[in-house]
C-alpha cells in the first residue's frame, strides 16, 4: 500500500523538514571534503540531483521486477550496479551532448557511485512503498536538499577560514559543529509544513 | 591466459556473480521460513500486547494467541481479557513520511481504549519514531473514547477532556496519529465491523476457547 | 602504500588511533551516525561494519591475484554487497526488532567509505590475514567512536543505556540529544578532543 503523500508536500519535506543530508546523515563524505570550494560544491549538487532523480526512477521500476521475481533479497545489489550504470551513462551523454558541462561534472560523475545518499534514497523509497510519482518527486527533493545544503556549508566554511579556531577544531571539527548548527536551523523548517 | 584480456574479464566477473548469487539465495533459503516465523509470531504479540495481554515466549504467545476469535482478512480479533470482552482492529494510514500501521483494542461498549501498538512506522527515529515507545502507548490504556473523538497533543495531556500527551517537535506525526485513531473508532463503530465483531465474540462465548 | 607496517600490533595502533578512519579521516559515518541515539542499536550496527569491513578485506586479499585491474572496483562492490545481504538476512532471521530498528541503514554499509577504502589501500597488496586483522580493527576503531557518541545521547536523551533506566526519574531528558544536530555536535567535540590529545603526544596531526 502506497501512503497517501501529496508530491508538492513531499517535495518540500524533502528539501528542508527532512533534509536527506542534515536529519538521515546520508551523503557526508563528499560533502565534507567538497565543501572547501564553492565552485566544485555547485558542480557536484547539480550531479548529485541528476543522478538522484534519475536512478530512484530506475532503481523503481527494478524494485517492481525483483518483486514479482520474489528477488527483493537482492536488491542492494541490484540497487548498486543500476546506480554505477547510470552514472556511466549519464557521463556518456552529456560527453556528447555539452563539452562544458562535462568539464564542469565529469570528474564528479565518479564520486557519486558511492555517496551513501543515492543508495539511501532508493532504500527509503523502497521501505516507505512510495508510488513511481511519489519516488521521482523524492529523488528530485533530496537531490535539491543536499545541493542546498552544501552550497549553504561552502559559503560558511570560506567565513569560518578567516576565523581563530583553537588548533585541535579546526578543519573537519569545526565543520561537524556548523553542520550541527545548520541541522538544527533546517528543523525549524517543521513548523511551516504540515504532512496530513 | 591474459588476465586483462576480455573474455577472461568477463568470464571472471559472470563466476563471481554466479557464486555469490549462489551462495546468497542458499542463505535465503535457509532462513526463509525462520523469518516468514519471526512476521507471524510478531504480529500475534501486536495483537496480544494492543490487548493488555504478556507473552513473551513464542510458546505463550501461540497459547495466548488460540484464545483469540480471529477475522484475520478483515484485521478484526476478539477476546475475553479480565472478564469483559475486548475487540482489536488493524489499522493503517498516512504518516509523515509513509503508512504507520498498527492495532488499536477497545472495550465492546466503546467506551474507552484498551491498548495500541503499533507494528511499522516510518517516522523519523528519535522524533514521530516515539509513537513507538511505552509512555505513548499506555496513555490510552483505559482513556475514556470522547463522543467527537481524542486529541494528540504535545505537553497538553488532559485525559478527563480526552487528550493524550503527543510528541515535542513531531506535530505531523501527532496530528497523524490523532487522524489514525479516531478513523479507527468511526470504524468500530460502523454496523458492519460491529456485526462482525459480535459475532466473533459470540464464538467465544459458546465454545469459551476458539 | 607500499611500506605500510604490517605487524599486528603496529596495525592495530594505526586503526584505533593514530590513524583512526573517524576522527583522522572523517569516513563512513553517513550510514551509522543517524543510530546513534541508542546504544543497543549502534552496537549491532557497528559489528555489522565490522564484520563486513573484515571479511571483505580477506575476500578481496584472496582474490588479488585473479583480478584483472579494469573491474576491480566493481567486483569489491559486489563483495561489500553480499557481506551487507548476509549480515541483513541474518538480522532479520534473528533478532527481527533490531532489524526493524536500523531499516535502511543496513543496507547503507554498502556505501561506507571506510570499507571500500581498507579494500583498496590494504588489502588490495597484503597477505590475507593481515587484510583480516587491518579489517576488523579498522572497524574497532569506527565502533570506539560511535559507542562513545552514543553513550552520550542516549544517556543525556533517554536517562537509559543499552535500554536500562540509569539516570533518576527526575532527570529531563534533553530531546535534542535524540535529535540529527546533537550527533553532529558531538562528533564535533570528539574529533577535537582526539586531535588535541594527538598533537600533545607529538604525532603528526
Amino acid at each position: 500500500m502506497t501512503p497517501a503523500l501529496n508530491p508538492i508536500s513531499l517535495l518540500f519535506a524533502s528539501i528542508f523538514t527532512s533534509n536527506i543530508l542534515l536529519a538521515n546523515f546520508l551523503g557526508m563524505c563528499s560533502f565534507i571534503s567538497i565543501s572547501k570550494d564553492m565552485k566544485s560544491s555547485n558542480g557536484l549538487g547539480l550531479a548529485v540531483t541528476m543522478v538522484l532523480t534519475v536512478t530512484t526512477a530506475v532503481n523503481w521500476l527494478i524494485l517492481q521486477m525483483l518483486q514479482t521475481l520474489g528477488l527483493v533479497y537482492l536488491r542492494y545489489i541490484v540497487f548498486i550496479i543500476v546506480i554505477a550504470a547510470v552514472v556511466q551513462m549519464l557521463e556518456m551523454i552529456i560527453d556528447r551532448v555539452s563539452q562544458t558541462l562535462y568539464m564542469n561534472l565529469g570528474i564528479f560523475l565518479p564520486l557519486i557511485t558511492v555517496n551513501c545518499a543515492i543508495l539511501g534514497v532508493s532504500l527509503f523509497m523502497e521501505i516507505r512503498n512510495y508510488s513511481f510519482i511519489q519516488s521521482v518527486v523524492y529523488g528530485l527533493g533530496s537531490g535539491l536538499g543536499w545541493w542546498l545544503a552544501i552550497m549553504a556549508l561552502s559559503a560558511i566554511r570560506k567565513k569560518v577560514e578567516k576565523a581563530p579556531v583553537p588548533p585541535g577544531l579546526k578543519g573537519a571539527g569545526i565543520t561537524m559543529i556548523i553542520i550541527g548548527f545548520m541541522a538544527m536551523a533546517f528543523i525549524g523548517f517543521g513548523g511551516m509544513l504540515q504532512v496530513q | 591466459m591474459n588476465k586483462e584480456g576480455t573474455l577472461y574479464t568477463v568470464a571472471f566477473i559472470f563466476i563471481v556473480s554466479f557464486a555469490f548469487v549462489f551462495l546468497l539465495s542458499m542463505t535465503n533459503q535457509a532462513t526463509i521460513e525462520r523469518v516468514r516465523l519471526n512476521e507471524e509470531v510478531a504480529r500475534q504479540r501486536a495483537v496480544l500486547s494492543a490487548m493488555g495481554v504478556e507473552a513473551t515466549t513464542v510458546d505463550e504467545i501461540r497459547g495466548e494467541f488460540g484464545r483469540i476469535a480471529a477475522d484475520e482478512e478483515q484485521g478484526l480479533f476478539a477476546r475475553r481479557v479480565d472478564d469483559r470482552t475486548v475487540y482489536a482492529k488493524e489499522f493503517s494510514g498516512a504518516g509523515v513520511w509513509g503508512l504507520i500501521t498498527g492495532f488499536l483494542t477497545v472495550t465492546a461498549d466503546l467506551e474507552e481504549f484498551v491498548g495500541i501498538e503499533i507494528v511499522d512506522d516510518n517516522e523519523t527515529p528519535g522524533l514521530g519514531g516515539r509513537i513507538n515507545e511505552p509512555w505513548f502507548k499506555e496513555q490510552f490504556e483505559g482513556q475514556r473514547i470522547p463522543d467527537d473523538g481524542i486529541r494528540v497533543r504535545a505537553g497538553h495531556a488532559d485525559p478527563e477532556a480526552g487528550i493524550v500527551d503527543g510528541i515535542t517537535g513531531a506535530t505531523g506525526t501527532s496530528n497523524a496519529m490523532q487522524a489514525i485513531i479516531n478513523r479507527t473508532v468511526e470504524q468500530f463503530r460502523s454496523p458492519d465491523i460491529r456485526a462482525r465483531l459480535e459475532e466473533l465474540a459470540g464464538q467465544l462465548a459458546s465454545g469459551g476457547e476458539v | 602504500m607500499s611500506d605500510v607496517d604490517t605487524r599486528p600490533g603496529a596495525i592495530l595502533k594505526n586503526n584505533l588511533w593514530t590513524s583512526n578512519p573517524i576522527f583522522m579521516q572523517v569516513l563512513g559515518i553517513c550510514s551509522a551516525l543517524a543510530v546513534t541515539n541508542l546504544l543497543t542499536n549502534t552496537a549491532i550496527m557497528t559489528i555489522g561494519v565490522t564484520f563486513v569491513t573484515g571479511f571483505s578485506n580477506l575476500t578481496v586479499s584472496l582474490m588479488k591475484k585473479f583480478m584483472p585491474r579494469k573491474v576491480r572496483m566493481m567486483v569489491q562492490t559486489l563483495i561489500i554487497a553480499f557481506y551487507v545481504i548476509i549480515v541483513d538476512i541474518v538480522l532479520k532471521a534473528y533478532l527481527p526488532e533490531i532489524s526493524r530498528n536500523l531499516g535502511p541503514y543496513v543496507g547503507l554499509i554498502i556505501t561506507n567509505c571506510i570499507i571500500m577504502g581498507r579494500a583498496e589501500a590494504f588489502a588490495q597488496s597484503n597477505d590475507p590475514i593481515p587484510s583480516l586483522w587491518d579489517g576488523v580493527t579498522s572497524g574497532l576503531g569506527y565502533m570506539g567512536v560511535l559507542m562513545v557518541i552514543a553513550v552520550f545521547r542516549e544517556l543525556l536523551g533517554f536517562g537509559t543505556l543499552f535500554g536500562y533506566q540509569i539516570l533518576p526519574d527526575a532527570f529531563v531528558p534533553w530531546t535534542i540529544m535524540v535529535m540529527p544536530p546533537s550527533a553532529f555536535f558531538l562528533l564535533g567535540i570528539i574529533i577535537w578532543a582526539g586531535k588535541t590529545a594527538m598533537n600533545r603526544e607529538g604525532a603528526p596531526a
